[in-house]
């Protein structure tokens, strides 16, 4: 009886001792100076590269770290959006480039400090960066696409000159090292934490910070709020500027409905994740600023598992994508609130190599029934169609149009709606024939989308595409330094997709963030969370 | 007296096997149930098969299920429930957080509840079939017909909304506020050990709308058994004889009826407690209340198997102590039921 009922004991005994008192460190700071987010989702960790970190964990990342290098920033409608192309120095204060392409210094800025108040030296960052390839976390898959793989690529210069060399002139390698997973870290406040079993210090990190960004942890409690303060030392914003915000009050609201209330009375500042369906109301009611952005680095598709019968035919796979109801999926589905990416005018070539982009897939049920005979199905199959639980709401319509529009040539599906974790289980298995989902890549290059989500036999490889002209001509793609011809290279890769059909491509979604009319500023950052640094109040 | 704690002690130890049950059904539940929590867990941009066997790794599932289930029972003997993945913490560490924020809640929804049913009931029973009795049967009724989601979302609009007489319904205290120095954990009275007569007042405007939200929908078993059991006893021998000796009213129903008729509603309240504190996850969804019962859905939900345990366990272990306390409090209640 003693040994099962410790952990109540434990619990009472904690709960009688009780803990430190949590206070909050800056009172003084004025509403107008307090950035109140509310969110439905969770914080989980301060070191976005422990494996299950959630995106908002990302997102906060971005704010109390800082990287060597970010993105710009343009304008777009009534907000901005992340700039991919152009990058500036954030811990470091300048960056070179080798001719060949194989080199790069990075300059830190002399004054800069950690949040303990110590200087920044070429030290940490080194020791930084080799935790970011070395570690066993989210990292190095993801430096690996930016040829950032072993702790020798990166050498000390001198105290505030980092040398990266690079096997071949990548050029995903500068961007990645702007990703949320190339935090500078405080080497020597970390490395006091770190034990044998644990070198990089990452159970310690996972409730501890030790970095150098715009904003200093001053509560954090998974689940419930994060609470920021400003870092009035904070050397790494664009003109040395700090941000507006004193005080950030990311907190978790798990009800949409008590979101949207919050919002529309004021007491909360911003959300990025209202139900879609209510966003065309609050636009209508004119209350509140909208910022609607097409997430131009995410795709929704219906994919086709090759490895499952009968979408190993290319006609059975050409007749789904135009029995597809493409305009009324859109509108039912994500009430019109993206761009599109079907419905292109263009038939063999793409007009230029950006990707994502509308390929010419057209409802088109004639075509499709003829194609389904050919294909050697006159009457049609039974199959399944399947997304997640948590996108119900968007999919529900989506799978119920979808049902109905290939019941017309005779193909009868059954759908199913599975549980998160189920659905992941069973695309990484590849066992799931037909579904719909959404996939995001972090950086915007074409090569980089082809790599990830049509290549190799990893999850995010939806349809399991084995093409390899494909491979060859995307790993090509990635080294080609002349951009004429990385241009022919996206170019060609996108008519492969558009041939083969995977996947039919359907839209990108806006992501719409709802915020109160005072707060400018807002950037649609590829991570898809609010970078608080970017806000003001006027 | 002695009676008592060797009451506690007998069925303390004959509650071993159910929690003992309770954790190795939960552990086999959660490993049949779809769904890889690696696969999960490990879903980066970039995972490929080797993060996942990673993570797998480190979750220590790839180890045989018996293996795992030895390994889980040492732990959970140890005091240690495992990490959770959802939120990056320790199990015991997350629910030693929340537990305190559910316990506030539901204790203030049953007393909320007990206070509004058992004089419905007690008014019920003295006229029965008249528009008292029709009355509280139609406002039992309509608290469990209306979902606590319903009832939670409708009160959240009328009060904050509409009316602003409410605080914003996001957790136990305005996000502005600076929380009191934490002794229980019980928000109510750690400001008043601290003698912050302002967060007091603060906590407990945060608490009557999720508790009256769930006091709503436990009305009904609570009124309806007040009003059967005082029925009863109201029809027995004894009362006749106090009425015939001419006892006033209110001491008749007050002091000998009432009593007796509590003995069941005790039962039932005890019943109703257990399960609010486990089933009220929609009420803590609805008003970010961070209590235990939406930490477990989270996670559930994730295929995050520790804190899912974890919560079994617990929720097992309160159930345990209430039954227990109820049978304790009978035998003050009623002395016959002490000598059992």
């Amino acid at each position: 009886m003693i040994r099962l009922a410790l952990p109540a004991l434990r619990l009472a005994t904690v709960l009688l001792c009780g803990s430190v008192a949590l206070t909050s460190h800056a009172n003084a700071q004025t509403r107008a100076e307090t950035l109140r987010q509310v969110t439905g989702n969770t914080i989980n960790t301060l070191d976005p590269t422990m494996p299950g970190s959630t995106r908002e964990a990302f997102g906060l990342s971005m704010n109390v770290y800082d990287r060597l290098v970010t993105f710009e920033r343009k304008p777009n409608g009534k907000g901005f959006i992340f700039d991919f192309s152009h990058l500036r120095g954030e811990l470091a204060k300048s960056f070179d480039i080798s001719p060949d392409g194989l080199k790069i210094t990075f300059h830190l800025r002399p004054d800069a400090t950690w949040q303990d108040g110590s200087p920044v030296t070429a030290e940490d960052v080194k020791w930084s960066l080799d935790r970011a390839v070395a570690a066993k976390s989210l990292g190095p898959p993801q430096m690996m696409t930016g040829s950032l793989t072993s702790p020798d690529q990166f050498s000390i210069v001198d105290p505030h000159t980092v040398l990266v060399t690079l096997p071949t002139p990548d050029r995903l390698a500068l961007p990645n090292l702007a990703t949320v997973y190339a935090i500078m870290i405080n080497s020597k406040l970390a490395r006091a934490h770190a034990t044998p079993d644990d070198p990089w210090a990452q159970t310690w990190l996972k409730d501890h910070t030790a970095a150098s960004g715009a904003y200093i942890i001053d509560t954090f409690k998974p689940g419930e709020q994060v609470i920021l303060h400003r870092n009035d030392a904070w050397k790494g914003g664009k003109d040395g500027k700090l941000p507006f915000f004193k005080r950030i009050i990311a907190q978790t609201v798990p009800e949409a409905a008590t979101r949207a209330n919050l919002l529309q009375r004021g007491d909360a500042d911003l959300s990025i994740d209202l139900q879609s369906s209510d966003v065309p109301e609050i636009e209508k009611a004119g209350k509140l600023k909208v910022i609607s952005t097409p997430q131009f680095n995410a795709f929704t598709m219906v994919a086709f598992n090759m490895r499952v019968k009968p979408y190993d035919n290319l006609k059975v796979r050409q007749a789904i994508a135009a029995a597809l109801p493409y305009e009324d999926m859109f509108k039912a589905a994500i009430f019109g609130r993206g761009a599109p990416l079907f419905g292109a005018k263009w038939t063999d070539m793409p007009p230029n190599g950006t990707f994502p982009q509308p390929l010419p897939e057209h409802t088109d049920l004639a075509r499709a029934k003829t194609l389904l005979t050919e294909a050697g199905f006159p009457n049609g199959f039974d199959t399944t169609f399947s997304y997640s639980v948590s996108t119900a709401q968007i999919n529900d319509p989506l799978a119920a149009l979808l049902k109905e529009s290939l019941a017309k040539i005779g193909i009868r599906v059954d759908i199913q709606k599975l549980p998160d974790a189920q659905f992941g289980t069973d695309v990484t298995a590849k066992k799931l024939g037909m579904f719909t989902d959404t996939s995001i890549a972090w950086m915007t290059s074409t090569d980089y989308f082809f790599r990830n989500f049509f290549t190799g036999d990893q999850r995010w490889n939806y349809s399991s595409w084995d093409n390899k002209d494909l491979e060859t001509l995307a790993q090509t793609a990635r080294f080609e330094r002349d951009p004429a011809k990385y241009e022919q290279d996206a170019r060609q890769l996108i008519k492969i997709a558009a041939a083969d059909m995977p996947e039919a491509m359907l839209w990108q979604p806006s992501q719409d963030a709802v915020m109160v009319p005072s707060i400018e500023g807002y950037t649609y950052w590829y991570h898809r969370q609010v970078d608080f640094r970017d806000l003001s109040r006027k | 007296m002695p009676g008592v704690f060797r009451l506690a002690g007998r069925r303390l130890a004959a509650s071993l096997p159910v929690l003992f049950g309770a954790v190795v059904l939960t552990f086999l539940l959660m490993r049949v149930l779809p769904g890889d929590p690696a696969v999960f867990f490990a879903s980066g941009p970039n995972a490929g098969p080797k993060e996942i066997a990673e993570v797998r790794h480190q979750m220590g599932l790839d180890k045989p299920i018996p293996v795992q289930l030895v390994l889980y029972l040492r732990d959970v003997a140890t005091g240690n429930l495992g990490r959770s993945m959802t939120t990056g913490q320790p199990v015991v560490a997350d629910l030693v957080e929340r537990l305190p924020a559910s316990l506030e809640l539901t204790f203030s929804a049953l007393a909320i509840a007990l206070l509004l049913a058992v004089p419905l009931g007690i008014a019920a029973a003295l006229r029965p079939h008249s528009l008292i009795d029709h009355a509280v049967r139609f406002l039992c009724t309509m608290g469990v017909c209306v979902p606590t989601f319903v009832s939670g979302l409708l009160l959240i609009y009328m009060f904050y909304f509409l009316l602003g007489l409410s605080p914003d319904p996001t957790g136990r205290l305005d996000v502005f506020a600076t929380p009191p120095p934490t002794h229980t954990g019980f928000l109510l009275i750690d400001s008043l050990l601290a003698g912050d007569g302002d967060s007091f007042w603060a906590a407990a405007n945060q608490l009557v709308l999720p508790a009256v939200t769930m006091a709503l929908f436990v009305l009904a078993p609570l009124a309806r058994m007040t009003r059967a059991s005082m029925l009863a006893v109201l029809g027995s021998d004894y009362i006749r004889t106090a009425r015939a000796l001419g006892l006033s009213r209110p001491r008749i129903v007050l002091v000998y009826a009432l009593r007796n008729a509590l003995l069941p509603v005790l039962t039932i309240a005890g019943i109703v407690f257990s399960t609010m504190l486990g089933a009220n996850v929609l009420v803590e969804k609805v008003f970010s209340w961070p209590g235990v019962a939406a930490y477990a859905l989270d996670a559930l939900l994730a295929s995050d198997y520790a804190p899912v345990q974890g919560f079994v366990l617990l929720m097992a272990f309160i159930f345990v102590l209430v039954n227990l306390l109820v049978d304790v409090l009978y035998g003050v209640v009623d002395a016959r039921a002490s000598a059992t």
